[in-house]
């Protein structure tokens, strides 16, 4: 990828006769490989790098979340929150608040806003689990599967510890998110209008393009900038394909470049359909003509 | 905590009623905010997190590496440097709604 970028970069921003060099870069910016992608797999050469994983455990026990609360390290949990109210807190003693009869003055607060799972989070792998009375658990942040798993079994173990018989039943992973950055700008317009039974574009809205791809069944996130955000895809693969299968799509709406930068030829090299000329290419044509 | 232990002491040995301990404690309360929002110093502190709760509108933090800073009234800058602080706090506003 960088090196077909770095080529068209460190050349000098020539007007006209730039021609010839930026059809080469921007041919390398399709097809470079860094050393181990699996051009079967990756036929673009660009492998989305997974964000955010999102997995649910049945610990198959009720659980007392006070309990939890009180004993575990690391743990939100207000089933009675007035976090309208926010602002100036005031410090006290330690002792002074865990006392036994202050306890029951504390219980009486007013409810505004409820959430019945407690929030528990911990270092390493980085996550955060919702863990709710009825056992179930959701475990969110984590980059990989398996880093999931070891996260959902250490907060299992936690909850072990404190007393309660939980299992490790049915670990789910329900929803993989991923990113990454074709590194070059996107027609979202045009887009948006080829595609328009899967394309929503509401810049007024959202910036980026939301492409709801059916097979396999991934949202995408697409923003002019050449950023890709996939989402909604319970396996790797999934994410990986969606991405292959729009990567032709986004050539095909690369927006063609001031001439400040690449040179147009080197966009137009990229197949725009010459029925839907980018916005930005007539502006950069004009001042020729 | 001196006051909370010479109340409990009171109660356990029954010169109070626990509802005028906690009379007690409510008023100590009110008057700590109120001295509290008078005050005009300011310090500030720096630490690393090692540990959180909230539970029950109660944010219980432990600090690790804990740096002080505060303007005393000549207005010199005093740094104070802790290992560990264990930090209780919860919203001001529950007295006003009582």
């Amino acid at each position: 990828m960088a090196i077909g970028d770095a080529t068209a970069r460190t050349n000098p921003p020539n007007d006209d006769g730039a021609a010839p060099l930026p059809i080469v870069a921007t041919e390398n910016a399709t097809e470079t490989t860094d050393g181990g992608i699996d051009r079967s797999v990756h036929p673009s050469g660009i492998v989305p790098t997974l964000q955010n994983i999102v997995a649910t455990v049945n610990l198959d026990c009720k659980l007392d979340l006070k309990t939890i609360a009180f004993h575990a390290r690391n743990v939100e949990y207000n089933p009675k929150v007035c976090r309208a109210v926010g602002g100036k807190e005031i410090v006290k003693t330690d002792a002074f608040l865990h006392h036994s009869f202050h306890q029951t003055f504390r219980c009486a607060l007013l409810n505004k806003q409820r959430f019945a799972a407690a929030i528990m989070r911990i270092r390493n792998p980085k996550t955060t689990a919702l863990i709710f009375a009825s056992g179930k658990m959701v475990c969110t942040g984590a980059k990989t599967e398996a880093l999931a798993r070891e996260a959902a079994r250490k907060y299992a173990k936690v909850i072990i510890k404190l007393g309660f018989p939980a299992q490790f039943k049915d670990f789910k992973i329900q929803n993989m998110v991923g990113s990454c950055d074709v590194k070059f700008p996107i027609r979202l317009e045009g887009l948006a209008w080829s595609h328009g039974h899967f394309a929503q574009y509401e810049p007024e809205l959202f910036p980026g393009l939301i492409y709801r791809m059916q097979m396999p069944k991934i949202v995408l996130l697409i923003f002019v900038s050449g950023k890709i955000v996939l989402t909604g895809g319970k396996r790797r693969e999934d994410i990986y394909q969606a991405f292959e299968n729009i990567y032709p799509v986004l050539t095909e709406f690369k927006k063609l470049q001031l001439e400040s930068d690449e040179g147009d030829a080197g966009g137009g090299a990229a197949g725009a359909p010459k029925a839907l000329p980018a916005p930005s290419a007539k502006r950069g044509r004009k001042p020729k003509a | 905590m001196a006051l909370t232990d010479a109340l409990d002491e009171m109660v356990t040995a029954r010169e109070l009623t626990p509802t005028i301990a906690m009379r007690i404690l409510l008023e100590f309360d009110r008057c700590i905010v109120k001295e509290l929002e008078l005050l005009k110093q300011k310090t500030t502190f720096g630490a690393h997190l090692h540990t959180y709760r909230f539970c029950d509108n109660v944010w219980t933090f432990i600090l690790e590496n804990v740096k002080f800073k505060a303007t005393n009234y000549s207005g010199i800058v005093e740094e104070i440097h802790a290992d560990k602080v264990k930090v209780v706090a919860c919203d001001s506003k529950i007295l006003e709604r009582k």
